[in-house]
């Protein structure tokens, strides 16, 4: 030990070109028994080329102009024209809107092949352009993603639905007091959201496709912040019929709860991590909300963690954790005004994505991109070029998106 | 209807590990303990009140009664002011509360709503939080001024209906007769 102190202090000055020298630092480390450093930069690789070819029957045309657009949207390819080569292609025939299709790879060999029978022709190319992006990149694809909000556009607090691009907005909810603080079921089939239509916040779930309502929470005192968990089987969400504001975790299917905090302050927007075993909220005990990590319980009877995850910032709300589970986004107050961070999770710098007055982050499904509201309008950013758009302006006061995941 | 199950108890401070102390140094602060509890002229010392944590906290009664949101409810009291980020009571609601305590304890019969709202600029779900959570402390001291806790029900309502309803950090206690 006392023979290898001075090669540690040399290894430790050494350490900033530790990455110009990983192999020289490698050996040395395992030399000393702190095993060998496992290179961790990302390799940057070329996108694919994909090449569309000609669609057959009556709408084929058209399927292929939609395609190549839905393509070139995700940002995920090169789009090949017919005669050129490609690692992938995509070919199949339309009729009256319904869509068969299938991908190959560069050698001919069928990746896959499905039929799209839903009412409109750009609704079957959206998921199989979701299908192409999930079959190679492994990403989902957002062309059938959704964005739920809330917006005050009637007067009153309503939900509404919005697709990737700010298109097809939809009001689902249409209660006498308004209705807020939505989230989107992962298969985007449901919303969780709290309504006021007994005069009182209480959570219910919306089925989008077949239209019914049911309660989930029927208990005194506020119901709020619902979150589905990654498997769309529990709700996690803020509940304080116990005399309490405390985070619960209902399960969807047996109807019970189980609280995952003890706090003595203001809980607020749990948001789950990707395994599903965590959850992030931010909890204020009078000096303004900071994060908590808290371990949801496999089973009943087993003794919940919970701790602070500290940001370095005194104001922080909102929490989403990211869909990879290496990030969590948040709103935060800098210089007076409202921003969105990012910090990397467990440990890491944060970083303000945008500022003046930007709040409530939700991350896309792919991780790519980040929605925030920002003086009541909807905004997409996205994290590789920094770039952000406008999704919806002038659409009432927009507040607490959150993309479906 | 929601059922609670396993209802894990965590602290977020760490509890500190304590050493069983010597006997003069005992009997020190049994004297301490006994000269404190002799001068009942004297302010309560804050580090010798029980802990929030420890506090004995009450469910919420079945719902029952109007909302502000569907019906005009009378305030039993000025709406109380809470200073920004603040979620304990001040000593400037004190009068109020034990006003209303003690109209309360002559009318036996009345029920209470306790609602929270907070300003527009905050962050919509922090700012329902916050307001449940006023509107739960102003609860719990009427409790412990000897309301039922069954007649004493909470909502935070944040800052959902605001600019119609309160657009400020307030607790409103309204009455239902």
């Amino acid at each position: 030990m006392t023979a290898r102190t001075p090669l540690l202090l040399l290894l430790l000055a050494l350490s900033p070109c530790a990455t110009a020298h990983a192999g020289v630092w490698g050996t040395l480390r395992s030399w000393i028994g702190l095993g060998e450093r496992v290179q961790t930069t990302p390799q940057k690789r070329a996108m694919p080329r994909i090449r569309i070819s000609a669609f057959t029957g009556g709408t084929g045309g058209s399927a292929a102009q939609v395609l190549r657009k839905e393509l070139l949207d995700s940002r995920e390819f090169f789009v090949a024209g017919a005669d050129e080569k490609g690692d992938f292609s995509v070919e199949g025939y339309s009729v009256g809107g319904r869509v068969d299709a299938k991908l190959l790879d560069a050698k001919g060999r069928k990746l896959f092949q499905r039929s799209y029978a839903a009412p409109g022709l750009d609704e079957n190319l959206k998921a199989f352009a979701d299908d192409v992006i999930y079959t190679i990149t492994g990403r989902p694809g957002l062309a059938t993603s959704r964005i739920v909000f809330v917006s005050d556009k009637t007067g009153r607090k309503q939900i509404y639905v919005c697709d990737s691009e700010g298109g097809e907005v939809h009001q689902v909810t249409h209660d006498r007091h308004g209705a807020v603080s939505p989230s989107i079921a992962p298969d985007s089939s449901m919303v969780a959201f709290t309504s006021y239509r007994s005069g009182f916040p209480a959570i219910r779930l919306l089925d989008l496709n077949a239209g019914w309502e049911r309660g989930i929470t029927d208990t005194s005192g506020s119901s709020f912040g619902s979150a589905f968990s990654p498997d769309g089987t529990h709700l996690a969400a803020v509940m304080s019929f116990i005399g309490n504001p405390e985070i619960f975790v209902s399960d969807l299917n047996s109807n019970t709860a189980m609280c995952v905090s003890d706090t003595i302050g203001a809980p607020s927007n749990p948001s789950w991590s990707p395994d599903g075993k965590h959850l992030v909220f931010a909890n204020d005990d009078g000096d303004g909300p900071r994060l908590y990590i808290a371990e949801v319980p496999e089973s009943e009877g087993v003794a919940a963690k919970l701790y602070r995850w500290r940001t370095g910032y005194h104001f922080c709300a909102d929490p989403e954790w990211s869909p990879d589970g290496h990030h969590i986004a948040f709103t935060t107050r800098r210089s007076g005004e409202w921003a969105v961070a990012i910090k990397p999770y467990p440990s890491g710098s944060v970083r303000i994505l945008q500022s003046s007055g930007a709040q409530h982050p939700s991350w896309s499904p792919n991780g790519r991109f980040m929605t925030y509201v920002q003086h009541g309008d909807l905004y997409v950013h996205d994290l590789r070029s920094g770039g952000r758009r406008q999704l919806l302006r002038g659409f009432g006061r927009i507040s607490e998106p959150r993309w479906m995941r | 209807m929601m059922t609670q199950g396993h209802t894990p108890r965590m602290n977020l401070l760490p509890r500190i590990a304590t050493a069983p102390l010597a006997a003069p140094v005992q009997r020190w602060f049994a004297a301490l303990g006994l000269l404190l509890s002799s001068c009942g002229g004297l302010p309560s010392l804050p580090f010798l009140k029980p802990s929030p944590a420890d506090t004995v906290i009450y469910a919420l009664p079945p719902r029952s009664g109007n909302s502000p949101l569907n019906a005009t409810l009378t305030p039993a009291c000025p709406a109380l002011v809470f200073d920004q980020d603040a979620i304990q009571l001040a000593s400037t609601h004190e009068q109020d509360i034990r006003r209303v305590a003690t109209e309360c304890s002559a009318r036996p019969k009345r029920r209470l709503l306790i609602a929270g709202y907070s300003r527009p600029d905050l962050p919509p779900g922090h700012a329902r939080a916050l307001s449940d959570r006023r509107s739960h402390a102003v609860r719990q001291r009427l409790i412990e001024l000897g309301m039922e806790a069954a007649d004493v029900q909470t909502v935070g309502f944040g800052n959902d209906f605001a600019p119609t309803a309160p657009s400020s950090d307030v607790v409103v206690i309204y009455q239902h007769d």
